[in-house]
């Protein structure tokens, strides 16, 4: 069976979602399924059955950053890189369920994405200051 | 030396009946995936998602049915009763977003080899009850965990959900959310108008190979109060009965000397639930 984010980095091009765990730990290759976020290494494309989101989906590839890929440079989120694509669609995916989230909020919908460069502060401030939430 | 790969065969039933068949003959029930797709991924494997027979939560009296493609997010947004707040409980705390997105009761259930999944403790401590994809009638759910009946499709899970019940769930892990229990926990008690425990079941998941439920821990809840101190000392006794496994992520010694806070913590989710 292949998993989805072969099919959209092998077969697509789409190389925003990364493949990291493989064990669908890590969130680095979190798309949007439907209105939901998933581990795409451990959906099988057989269960794709409703429109996918990827990182390449959240803004038109030559119009501005979403706000909260504006926020997560502003606030020093992005380091390495590697873990961004999948927090980029998992804070977004939150924010629509939830567009006045807590702190606490935030991060519970951040558990299944890891980040070994931030320690999460200036993500989760990201999140929050999309969200229009910008702390003083 | 011969090498054979087989490439995965998928089937989608158009029915359930079609779908029963082919669990009969050997192919593997494929649900959310999140557990097949981390093993090998080969031989025959049914696609149960277009059967809406397995989907949705439905209430009979005091009984609820929830279909074994009910996920994780769907039972933790669900608004049980107090007598199954520990199911909503499990289903919130497993694992993170992604997974809960997908991952299946049914699944959940039917992933041998899963010590730590966290709806089977829950589901013990709730007495429930499985529909399989035969004639027969439900079959109790530990009964079904000891034999690991081979060709069985685990159609719909029955738990009941009298007046005056409440359960509760807690989970220990060694980091933060997200990750596998290293024990979990899960009680449900009946207690009289003077808050006495009448009838208590209790279930350990994540220490023994499969999880459980822990009659020595139920006998040292009966007959008094839920309080903490009777919540640790349930803790106590269940880990004397249990034999906890050594794993890369714990001990089994320190499964067994985390019982009891997680007994506590269960037991004041469930002490929290209106009656």
């Amino acid at each position: 069976m292949t998993p989805l984010l072969d099919v959209l980095r092998d077969r697509l091009g789409l190389r925003g979602a990364k493949a990291g765990c493989g064990e669908g730990r890590c969130g680095a290759c979190t798309v949007r399924l439907g209105d939901r976020t998933v581990a795409s290494c451990l959906l099988p494309t057989v269960l794709a059955t409703e429109p996918v989101t990827t990182v390449e989906g959240i803004a038109p590839p030559d119009g501005p950053l979403h706000p909260v890929q504006d926020a997560l440079l502003e606030h020093g989120g992005v380091q390495c890189g590697a873990c961004i694509p999948g927090m980029v669609v998992s804070i977004c995916t939150l924010l629509e369920s939830d567009p006045d989230p807590d702190e606490a909020t935030v991060r519970a919908g951040l558990t299944g994405n890891i980040c070994r460069c931030t320690g999460y502060q200036k993500i989760v401030e990201a999140a929050l200051a999309a969200a229009g939430k910008d702390q003083p | 030396m011969t090498l054979s790969l087989t490439a995965a065969q998928l089937h989608g039933p158009t029915s359930l009946a079609e779908a029963v068949r082919l669990v009969a003959g050997g192919a593997v029930p494929l649900a959310g995936g999140t557990w097949i797709m981390r093993g090998p991924r080969a031989g025959d494997h049914v696609v149960l998602a277009g059967l809406a027979e397995l989907h949705g939560v439905a209430t009979a009296g005091d009984t609820v049915v929830v279909g074994a493609l009910a996920t994780h997010a769907e039972l933790a947004r669900h608004a049980w009763p107090p007598a199954l707040a520990a199911l909503r409980t499990a289903a919130a705390e497993s694992a993170f977003p992604q997974v809960r997105n997908v991952a299946t009761v049914g699944g959940n259930i039917g992933a041998a080899g899963f010590a730590e999944a966290d709806l089977v403790p829950a589901l013990l401590a709730l007495d429930a009850r499985l529909r399989l994809g035969d004639a027969g009638g439900a079959v109790p759910l530990a009964g079904y965990l000891a034999a690991r009946p081979a060709g069985a499709l685990v159609v719909a899970v029955e738990v009941d959900a009298p007046a005056g019940r409440t359960s509760g769930f807690a989970r220990q892990t060694v980091r933060g959310g997200g990750e596998y229990a290293i024990a979990s926990v899960a009680l449900a008690v009946d207690r009289d108008a003077a808050g006495v425990v009448t009838a208590a079941r209790v279930a350990v998941g994540a220490v023994e190979p499969v999880a459980r439920r822990c009659p020595e821990a139920e006998s040292a809840l009966v007959g008094a109060p839920l309080t903490a101190a009777s919540a640790r000392a349930a803790g106590a006794a269940a880990a004397a009965g249990l034999h906890p496994r050594d794993a890369p992520d714990a001990p089994g010694w320190y499964r067994a000397a985390v019982l009891p806070a997680v007994f506590e913590r269960a037991a004041a989710r469930a002490a929290e639930e209106p009656r």
